[in-house]
């Protein structure tokens, strides 16, 4: 049913092929990585925002920067494209509070994550507890971060503060693997092996599980500990890690991520926003964007990206890095990132789920990641990877440009005249 | 749907306490043996077999993850698939390859926000992908492969 349905799309993007600046970008590579004079300059890509985007100070405006002075200069060299902000947490009862920064921005989860190693001593006796809840959230390359959920009180720009469960990364006292189980490998115990201070999750739900966990026992994300000994246990979605977005006065019903554009040889920073809330005040009112429903029902929120013949389940990920999808073009030697002879013009079509079932072609490039890198910058707009099939992802270089707006699941929103309810996302 | 699946569930949950946690599959380089085994032992679950041509592939799927297992003509298993809300126990699904991969993956440098891994060791790759609650991987012996089977058809 499905694949009939999309049938027609495929024929369609059989015919438009794929371009490439080089000509033919399917072959497989061996060139040297380095740009060659018979590479044509590929055209630009129009784009929403030009070189600079501005907010005047309104309580629902943080401020976003890409590698930038919310950034930790420590990790620019090791994390290029890492978008980061700034929150504060106070304790349970308002108390104890801290200013971090740092903490990436992460739209492809939801809530607050936390190393314990950054809380001031009194904050952090005050969230961590051996009763408390555990969890484990492993991400995509298989790297995981465990820690004690607790609830604090989160202030987003100056909204007013919002009390959610957070997770506490790195609670030594207790590890599920300790529990017999294979959960939680490969941790990310540190700071320093992160990469950042914290991550907030600001995607498209208001939990980061929903009710798989609340219905079943066995989710292998919520742990209760005796001693180091844990073992699973289901979750009430009130109780989960959340989406403080949604736990907003006003506004609850989403966010928009406002980054400008960067030159094609990259930007040492880039500096925007994060709009709270989508038509809610005078500063968050859509305009010139298309809403692309996304599928909730399995919890990670995906639509279908069509790419070189293949349909993929498509997401945007502030998290990631990159443009990470399956193509045949050479790698860097540590195979991370794509690094072909000759800049790539490739396309893709996003096609949104039922509730906002809206098609469009997003037009990319792809350059050689050692000639980014070897320039000193760190913030890259045709920075991708490969990743083997099923799944595109369209990480933060998507973004630069761009005005995403990101609608919360069971929200509403009011896109191009016409209602929208969440999960969906809108550019 | 509802009750079959909580049949299901509750048949796992026993089988998993009998059997101890991930050991009803059958590991990579593993004989067809302990796939068939396995199948029947799993017979309950969502299922399937699917001859394609220079292989087959084995399906389970239990608590929210399935598993993919290749198997070739000769009866060993040379690459394993997955997809779902969580990873399974790559160190009872790669068997004998297990320690080589944890040493390989401890000797690959984490690169943050590259959401994506290929880890290389000797007789092994692991490869994983994917978001939070929908993760993605494939594990294969490259000595196994059967000829002519390319690594884009494991998936």
């Amino acid at each position: 049913m499905r694949s009939n349905r999309l049938l027609p799309l495929f024929m369609l993007f059989l015919g438009l092929g794929l371009l490439s600046a080089c000509g033919g970008g399917g072959g497989g590579g061996g060139n040297s990585g380095s740009s060659s004079s018979s590479c044509s300059t590929p055209a630009a890509i129009a784009l929403p925002n030009g070189s600079s985007v501005t907010q005047a100070p309104a309580n629902n405006v943080m401020t976003l920067t890409v590698n930038g002075s919310t950034c930790s200069a420590a990790f620019n060299a090791e994390y290029p494209d890492k978008p980061c902000v700034s929150v504060t947490i106070c304790d349970g009862s308002g108390n104890n509070c801290q200013l971090i920064d740092d903490i990436l921005l992460d739209t492809g989860d939801n809530g607050l994550r936390i190393f314990r190693q950054v809380l001031n001593s009194g904050l952090l006796s005050a969230l961590e507890n051996g009763s408390n809840p555990y969890e484990c959230v492993e991400y995509g390359d298989g790297s995981t971060v465990w820690g004690q959920v607790a609830t604090a009180r989160v202030t987003l720009g100056n909204e007013a503060p919002v009390p959610v469960p957070i997770q506490v990364i790195g609670s030594l006292t207790s590890d599920a693997k300790s529990g017999g189980g294979h959960w939680c490998t490969s941790q990310l115990t540190s700071v320093n092996n992160a990469g950042y201070n914290g991550s907030l999750g600001l995607g498209v739900f208001a939990q980061d599980c929903g009710l798989a966990c609340q219905n079943n026992p066995l989710n292998q994300l919520y742990f209760t500990c005796n001693g180091v000994t844990c073992s699973e246990i289901s979750m009430a979605t009130n109780n989960q890690v959340a989406n403080p977005v949604a736990s907003l006065t006003t506004d609850k019903n989403g966010v928009i991520v406002s980054l400008p554009t960067v030159p094609s040889t990259g930007a040492a920073s880039a500096s925007g926003y994060v709009i709270l809330g989508i038509g809610t005040q005078a500063n968050n009112i859509p305009s010139g964007v298309t809403a692309y429903g996304v599928n909730g029902s399995n919890h990670f929120g995906s639509f279908t990206t069509t790419f070189n013949g293949g349909v993929d389940q498509g997401f945007l990920d502030t998290g990631s890095n990159g443009i990470f999808f399956n193509y045949s073009t050479t790698k860097t030697s540590d195979g991370n990132f794509y690094a072909p002879s000759c800049t790539l013009s490739l396309s893709a079509t996003n096609t949104g789920y039922s509730n906002a079932p809206n098609q469009g072609a997003v037009p990319f490039q792809i350059a050689d990641a050692n000639t980014l890198f070897g320039s000193g910058n760190n913030v890259f707009f045709n920075l991708g990877g490969p990743i083997p099939d099923n799944e595109f992802d369209w990480g933060l270089p998507f973004f630069l440009g761009r005005n995403v707006y990101i609608g919360i699941e069971n929200t509403s929103s009011t896109i191009n005249s016409v209602p929208v309810t969440g999960p969906f996302w809108a550019y | 749907m509802k009750r079959k699946d909580r049949v299901i569930w509750i048949f796992l949950t026993l089988l998993t306490v009998a059997l101890g946690s991930g050991s009803a599959l059958a590991t990579l380089g593993g004989s067809a043996d302990s796939v068939e085994s396995d199948r029947q032992m799993l017979s309950a679950v969502q299922h399937s077999v699917t001859p394609s041509g220079a292989y087959t592939v084995h399906e389970m799927a239990y608590n929210g993850t399935t598993v993919r297992e290749y198997v070739s003509p000769q009866g060993i298993v040379f690459a394993i698939a997955w997809n779902g809300s969580r990873s399974p126990d790559l160190t009872t699904l790669l068997g004998s390859y297990a320690n080589e991969y944890e040493n390989a993956r401890q000797n690959t440098p984490h690169r943050p926000g590259v959401r994506h891994s290929s880890i290389k060791a000797d007789d092994v790759v692991v490869e994983r992908w994917g978001q939070v609650n929908n993760l993605q991987g494939r594990a294969y012996a490259p000595s196994l492969i059967p000829t002519g089977v390319t690594t884009d058809e494991i998936k």
